[in-house]
């Protein structure tokens, strides 16, 4: 018995021992040494489906493109850089576009990712009957499959936007296999040749997920495993980086403060999003311009920044950050925070004695809301704020007139004023637009981006929207990420956040 | 109702009205005591900490934390005495008239009765205010229809044991009606029970309440209640660490105060109603998340 007992105690020390000597020999990247190995947890929103071709949120961008891979990808400045495709080619009349794919790709499920499976991809996002990415697609009149890595795109119109659009989850190339073995399973289970291949999802809850090593860009990705955990609640944000719960993970303006003092690395990112206040102008008092322009001039921007961003972001009037290629100079101030003029335009309109307006919220204490109530209520419109019923989605059923909303923008800025400004655009609550913003845009479209005309035709396409449309368009602001120190190397990307060359040290 | 003034000379009681004192007074007068304008913003000063001018400092637009806190106490407790007064009327007339009138009517209610402990309070709440409109009126009028059941069951059981009171066999060899007999005979009896329950299911109410409005159901912005004030602080811990301690304190000084109250009425009333027979508030607090705050 004594001697089990010793042998125990032994084993005991020496398990000890290893342990204290496994914690010496863990890597580390304290000094900024880049390590690979390692796994990520990143605090983000889990997609609403995992299915690029039917996923209904915007910001499930980011996360699709872990398991996902493009044709293109966007650089950190939006700017449509190789992907799968290696390169691109337009003909001379600018209808026709050819991507040559890298040699050797292949889907997660190990099946081939060649020219046919592009095709056949894209067909079914522009086909297929619960397709959310089908009015992107619908300028592709056919594919054509030129040899195992060559494919064509054939357009109804020159579209020099094409390597754009593909950027994003339009342009994501799902395995046909997975497709016709079971596009059910597609919601759960993604098969894509992304940096990563999913190895569990849980909804409402994490998603982890592998280094996919037959990712075209392997060797940038530098992190062997990826688990994706719903973001912290803002308060515990802070304590759930400490305690190792996350690498990295958004927080809200308010916790920049507490996430510095507690040691962590904040990054503030220049980003495509932009508070905006949606408005259906079918609906009374909306339908007479001259409201909405009252409305515009009796919003104090830059207090909605101090106050409900704690500084963080800048007032705007159109749908781009400044600084980005569509961002028009012309519009900045387009409506001056000037609250006799906006007295003067609701007399103009009728409304001299005032007008009542129920302004809807997503969110209960929502300090935006409740600024935006007392500075419209200055210039005598009174609003009521409303919190929306959860669940519902107002860009489809519009039962609410006058939003509180944001725009996270669009890989090609032509397709962000289409889904802001296009007749049938979600966040176009009236469903109506003068031809001319269409015409504006089919200019800028069949405009090569290398051209020197190019900018000034987005921007002039920019102009004749936001001069002529209800949307309200308040302030850019920041994805603001909180992170480890030890956690390195994460850039600053202007629409969709990519973790080539990320490092873990803990 | 001897019982009920003898409840009244104890110790606890009497720090238990004061403070409920206090609350009806911010109840109904809150507003006039209220230093600012509990909706004005005041961006020049937001977050800022206690001062001479603003006692509780301000909120995230800057808004006066004192003037809301008291401003937010008429709609706290009006929702809390909304939904407790609903369910006396839907608990304690069934509860008695199961008794009195008659077995299908006994077995009507009980069934019914039944059917409704087996909602939960806060979901329940939800799915009516998303039905109904996310007011709080809606989402009092769901927690009172499911506190019936507290009062029912109280109010039956007290006086399922009075039925065979030998007063109450001569009260009808006499000829006394049966309306009569409940007047006179039952309903005295019953009603210290009835306060009991009552005092607990207010403090349940009122924890009902707070995490309504604390998730944000029930209440439109910017108007101020204590479980919206709670939950709003939270967000800016930082900038202002004691903000939820206000809120917080009054949410549980006054759930405390009706709890003594309550206790108070029970232990003056001796047989009246021990703690065990008036289980179904307490099942309020089980269903409360707030009751963690």
């Amino acid at each position: 018995m004594k001697s089990t007992r010793i042998l125990t105690a032994l084993a005991a020390a020496l398990l000890l021992l290893a342990g204290c000597a496994g914690g010496d020999t863990a890597p580390t990247s304290q000094d900024g040494d880049q390590t690979s190995g390692g796994s990520l947890t990143w605090g983000w929103h889990l997609p609403s489906t995992w299915d690029p071709v039917t996923s209904t949120v915007g910001q499930d961008v980011h996360v699709l493109s872990l398991a996902y891979a493009a044709l293109t990808k966007q650089d950190v400045d939006g700017n449509a850089v190789p992907a799968l495709a290696e390169s691109w080619e337009y003909n001379e009349t600018g209808d026709e576009v050819t991507f040559t794919l890298r040699e050797g790709l292949t889907f997660t499920d190990g099946t081939p990712l060649d020219a046919e499976a592009v095709k056949s991809s894209l067909l079914r996002g522009r086909d297929a009957p619960d397709s959310t990415i089908g009015a992107q697609l619908a300028v592709v009149t056919d594919v054509r499959v030129d040899s195992p890595t060559e494919v064509t795109l054939l357009l109804n119109q020159p579209d020099y936007q094409i390597p754009l659009l593909l950027s994003g989850k339009t342009g994501m190339i799902v395995s046909p296999a997975a497709v016709e073995a079971d596009v059910e399973a597609l919601a759960t289970k993604p098969v894509g040749a992304g940096p990563f291949a999913l190895d569990e999802y849980v909804p409402a809850s994490h998603a982890t997920l592998h280094k996919n090593e037959d990712y075209w860009d392997a060797d940038a990705i530098l992190v062997d495993d990826f688990e994706l955990r719903v973001p912290p609640d803002p308060t515990v944000a802070v304590a759930g980086i400490q305690s190792g719960q996350f690498d990295v993970a958004v927080i809200p303006p308010a916790q920049i403060e507490a996430a510095r003092a507690a040691g962590l690395e904040v990054e503030v990112i220049d980003v495509f999003t932009v508070r905006v206040l949606d408005v259906n102008n079918t609906v009374e008092p909306f339908d007479d311009p001259r409201v909405t322009q009252a409305i515009s001039h009796a919003i104090n921007r830059q207090e909605l920044v101090d106050v409900a961003f704690f500084g963080e972001g800048d007032p705007n009037w159109q749908p781009f950050p400044r600084d980005y290629l569509a961002w028009n100079e012309e519009l900045d101030e387009l409506y001056t925070f000037d609250q006799d003029r906006a007295r003067e335009l609701l007399a103009e309109a009728g409304y001299a004695d005032g007008v009542a307006v129920t302004l809807t919220t997503q969110a209960e204490n929502d300090p935006l809301a409740e600024l935006l109530q007392q500075q419209l209520q200055a210039v005598g419109i009174d609003v009521t704020l409303e919190v929306a019923t959860p669940g519902a989605n107002n860009y489809v059923t519009r039962q609410y007139p006058f939003v509180v909303d944001s725009f996270s923008g669009r890989e090609s800025p032509l397709q962000a004023l289409e889904v802001l400004f296009g007749p049938e655009g979600l966040m176009n609550l009236g469903r109506n637009a003068p031809p001319e913003i269409q015409q504006a845009i089919d200019v800028a479209r069949s405009t090569p981006l290398d051209d020197p005309g190019y900018d000034q035709a987005v921007q002039d396409a920019v102009a004749a929207a936001v001069t002529t449309m209800p949307n309200t368009f308040l302030f850019t602001w920041p994805r603001i990420f909180a992170r480890d120190p030890s956690a390195q190397g994460l850039e600053h990307y202007i629409g969709t956040q990519r973790f080539e060359g990320v490092t873990v040290g803990r | 109702m001897r019982a009920l003034r003898s409840a009244v000379r104890l110790r606890a009681a009497k720090i238990a009205l004061a403070v409920l004192g206090v609350v009806v007074v911010l109840m109904v007068a809150g507003e006039w005591l209220a230093p600012y304008d509990p909706l004005h913003q005041d961006t020049t000063a937001i977050l800022a900490g206690p001062s001479a001018e603003h006692w509780l400092g301000t909120d995230y637009v800057g808004r006066d934390v004192l003037s809301r806190l008291l401003a937010g106490s008429r709609l706290s407790v009006i929702a809390a005495a909304e939904a407790v007064g609903l369910g006396l009327l839907l608990g304690v007339l069934p509860g008695l008239a199961s008794v009195y009138f008659g077995p299908v009517f006994e077995w009507l209610s009980l069934r019914v009765m039944d059917g409704l402990m087996a909602l939960p309070f806060i979901i329940f709440a939800i799915a009516v205010a998303a039905l109904l409109g996310n007011g709080l009126h809606q989402a009092m009028f769901a927690v009172g229809v499911l506190m019936a059941p507290s009062f029912y069951r109280v109010t039956r059981a007290a006086a399922i044991g009075l039925r065979q009171a030998q007063y109450v066999e001569a009260a009808t060899l006499f000829g006394a009606t049966r309306w009569r007999v409940v007047r006179t005979h039952v309903w005295q009896k019953v009603l210290p029970t009835v306060v009991v329950t009552t005092a607990t299911a207010m403090a349940g109410a009122l924890l009902v309440v707070s995490s309504l409005t604390f998730l944000g159901i029930g209440v439109q912005p910017p108007a101020p209640t204590w479980g919206g004030m709670l939950a709003s602080d939270l967000g800016y811990l930082t900038q202002r660490p004691f903000g939820p301690v206000a809120p917080a304190l009054l949410i549980i000084v006054t759930v405390a105060a009706l709890n003594a109250l309550a206790d108070a009425i029970r232990d003056a009333t001796g047989d009246g109603a021990p703690a065990s027979s008036v289980p179904a508030p307490q099942e309020v607090l089980d269903d409360v998340p707030a009751a963690r705050v």
